[in-house]
């Protein structure tokens, strides 16, 4: 655990933010990354998230701070960071990805970082801006998004040594698999309830006949 | 001993209590006593288009019935008008006839049923409409008989205008004058039934001059779209894409014309005309100048309002008859909503078929045609306040608006204008930290915006100093590090090569 969380693996944490290509490899090839910290940094993500929508400046900032809620969010952003890993598992174990769960987990987590930074600095700068300087925060928050989303995808065709063509099949067919996921879910779900309501209608049948 | 004691206790105990009781019964104001008596809720929308409920702006005072008055009972009457001698002129449909009462609606001043025409008896079939001009002179709309007649007060003829010719109108048009109002000028503006291509108006000798203010349709993509596809037959079945057609007519101060009409998306149910007959209403923050914003979606009472009447009253401030809902929608100049109150039902103060409102002396006066009764409401304080405010800030005097205002807040906390008027007040006075406060809470984010740019100006003056002196010495301890490590380097340097 302490190996997990050292300063070596939060350093190059970072060295993967300056450099996709190469820190993707070497999370892939030679054991640099860290689940834990992956995992700890989509909590971070969507904590900052939340924090950006309660309390950004009321001037470039449109949403009821009474319909946020901050725990609801992680368990939905950790929800999902969940099925796409499982969801582009399942898919490039098809297509001849070379990843593993684990570092599709670390690509994803370390992709955060780049919003994490800009949805936070974003927060604080948006009460310095006047309505008419509102872009500069529009930017800034947009760089970060648009930084993640790349580090998504470079993370994504290094873990698995794809083409970019082939990421962004795989990426399309992951959101396949994803919605085949919930479907099976809900369909487990609602026939586990069933035959429960079965069982449950026997045994209060024989309650009120003995 | 003991016991003298206790009893005095108890002396003390009751008398505070008794004091307690006196004084709560004092605070209770008699207002909110009213309110939970009320047959309708009051209340508007906030910035996020929630229902919100206020303080009570408008209670009923009273209402009118042809017999209360002293004649028989109106039947289906269909529009009354305020004169500007304070009369009230009541177009009593049914009856074929027209009703004057008195400024205090307690009694008939007389009753136009016959005119002398030339020397021959004229009559009424079905007045629909009817309106006194500023020249007292009163129009009524003889919709059956497909004229406007033009009286003294007193019932002396002095003219009619009906068959309008003119190449713009149909061959089998016909004639049949609803809702009639006239300017300063004497143009005579009339809304006729089926006439979907707008407003008739008439120069003050009665000539047709032309269509006004045209409601514009709005077919949407998608229905193009449709159309594109459908065979001719199918064009043919479907149904016309026609303009609403107006339902209410009122004038202001500038001779700007005032006319509502129901709209089916309901965003816009008025129209504030300018001369040339160009749409010059301003809407407010949400853009809606149609009544309800949230509606259900199912059942009787659900879909958008469907506004009957305008009535401009005082300062910018009008207000608009939902027949729906029953509900009165006032709005100020700038297309803010002030309040909202009325519903339909059958105890005092509700309504059943309203069809036309007028305002008199602080009262709103609403026409039931159903009832045959004229239904008066007076206005709360927090109505008078709300009133007065608007018309103070339409005047330009904001300073003395705000104390209106903060007595505003003092019934209605959450009051988003009055917080709003309140900040703009502070930020003409120069009072940014202030005005910045109340106007986060008013949501008004333009305004809220100056408010900061102008505070954080401010507060770059005064701490410049602070400022520029972490700056400097923050470069200068930066060039003095590097100096520092740059020589540590040189010295490992020197000693690399000293071993080498």
């Amino acid at each position: 655990m302490k190996q997990l969380f050292s300063k070596e693996k939060w350093k190059y944490a970072f060295y993967t933010v300056s450099h996709p290509a190469d820190g993707y490899y070497e999370i892939r090839h030679r054991e640099r990354g860290s689940v834990p910290i992956a995992i700890l940094l989509v909590i971070l993500f969507s904590i900052s998230f939340s924090i950006n929508r309660i309390s950004a400046s009321f001037i470039v900032n449109d949403v009821d701070p009474m319909t946020v809620n901050l725990l609801s969010e992680l368990v939905s952003v950790l929800l999902l960071y969940l099925l796409f890993c499982v969801g582009n598992w399942s898919i490039t174990c098809l297509m001849n990805g070379e990843g593993r769960l684990k570092d599709i987990a670390i690509a994803l987590g370390y992709a955060m970082i780049p919003m994490i930074i800009c949805m936070n600095i974003g927060t604080i700068f948006s009460h310095a801006v006047a309505a008419d300087e509102g872009a500069f925060y529009v930017m800034i928050i947009g760089i970060g998004i648009a930084y993640g989303v790349f580090m998504m995808l470079i993370g994504v065709m290094e873990v698995h040594n794809y083409t970019l063509g082939k990421t962004l099949l795989t990426i399309f067919l992951t959101f396949v698999a994803i919605f085949i996921i919930i479907f099976v879910v809900l369909l487990v779900g609602d026939l586990i309830n069933q035959v429960y309501s079965f069982f449950y209608s026997i045994y209060q049948e024989l309650i009120f006949r003995s | 001993m003991g016991g003298s004691a206790m009893k005095k206790k108890n002396l003390i105990k009751r008398t505070a209590a008794a004091l307690l009781a006196a004084t709560v019964l004092l605070l209770v104001p008699a207002e909110a006593v009213q309110a939970e008596e009320l047959p309708y809720d009051t209340y508007n929308y906030n910035y996020r288009q929630e229902f919100v409920i206020t303080p009570a702006a408008y209670v009923p005072n009273g209402s009118v019935t042809g017999l209360s008055v002293g004649t028989t009972d109106f039947k289906e009457p269909q529009d009354f008008c305020v004169a500007p001698d304070g009369l009230i002129y009541v177009a009593d449909t049914g009856n074929n006839r027209i009703v004057v009462l008195n400024h205090e609606m307690n009694e008939v001043v007389r009753e136009i049923a016959t005119f002398d025409r030339n020397g021959t008896a004229d009559t009424f079939n079905a007045p629909y409409g009817v309106c006194v001009s500023e020249n007292m002179e009163l129009y009524i709309a003889d919709s059956n008989n497909r004229r406007i007649v033009v009286l003294t007060p007193e019932g002396e003829f002095i003219k009619i205008v009906d068959n309008p010719q003119s190449e713009i109108l149909d061959d089998n048009f016909e004639f049949i004058p609803l809702k009639v109002t006239v300017d300063y000028a004497d143009r005579i503006y009339a809304i006729v039934k089926n006439a979907f291509e707008g407003i008739l108006v008439f120069e003050s000798n009665g000539d047709f001059t032309g269509y006004f203010g045209t409601i514009e349709v709005s077919i949407s993509l998608w229905e193009k779209f449709w159309r594109r596809l459908a065979s001719k037959e199918e064009r043919s079945k479907s149904q016309l894409y026609i303009p609403t057609e107006f339902t209410g007519i009122d004038v202001d101060d500038g001779g700007f014309i005032y006319a509502s009409n129901i709209d089916p998306d309901g965003k816009q149910a008025v129209r504030r005309l300018n001369p040339q007959g160009k749409d010059v209403i301003q809407k407010g923050e949400n853009g809606n100048v149609g009544g309800d914003i949230l509606t259900g979606m199912y059942g009787d009472y659900s879909g958008p309002s469907q506004i009957t009447d305008v009535v401009y009253r005082d300062k910018g401030i009008y207000s608009l008859l939902d027949r729906r809902r029953g509900r009165i929608f006032t709005y100020d100049k700038e297309g803010n909503l002030l309040y909202i109150f009325g519903g339909v039902g059958s105890q005092e103060g509700t309504f059943n078929v309203p069809v036309a409102i007028e305002s008199i002396d602080g009262e709103i006066i609403v026409l039931d045609a159903y009832y045959g009764a004229i239904m008066r409401f007076s206005e709360t304080r927090y109505g008078k306040l709300i009133n007065e405010a608007v018309g103070l800030r339409f005047d330009g005097d904001e300073t003395e608006a705000i104390e209106k205002w903060q007595e505003v807040l003092r019934l209605d906390a959450n009051n988003e204008l009055a917080n709003t008027g309140i900040g703009k007040a502070y930020l003409t006075a120069g009072n940014n930290r202030l005005a910045m406060e109340y106007l986060e809470l008013g949501m008004n984010r333009k305004y809220y915006s100056i408010a900061w740019k102008r505070y954080r100006n401010e507060l770059l003056a005064k701490n410049m100093n602070i400022i520029m002196t972490v700056v400097v010495v923050l470069i200068i301890l930066w060039v003095v590090y590097k100096k520092w490590r740059k020589k540590k380097r040189g010295k490992a340097v020197e000693k690399e090569g000293g071993l080498l």
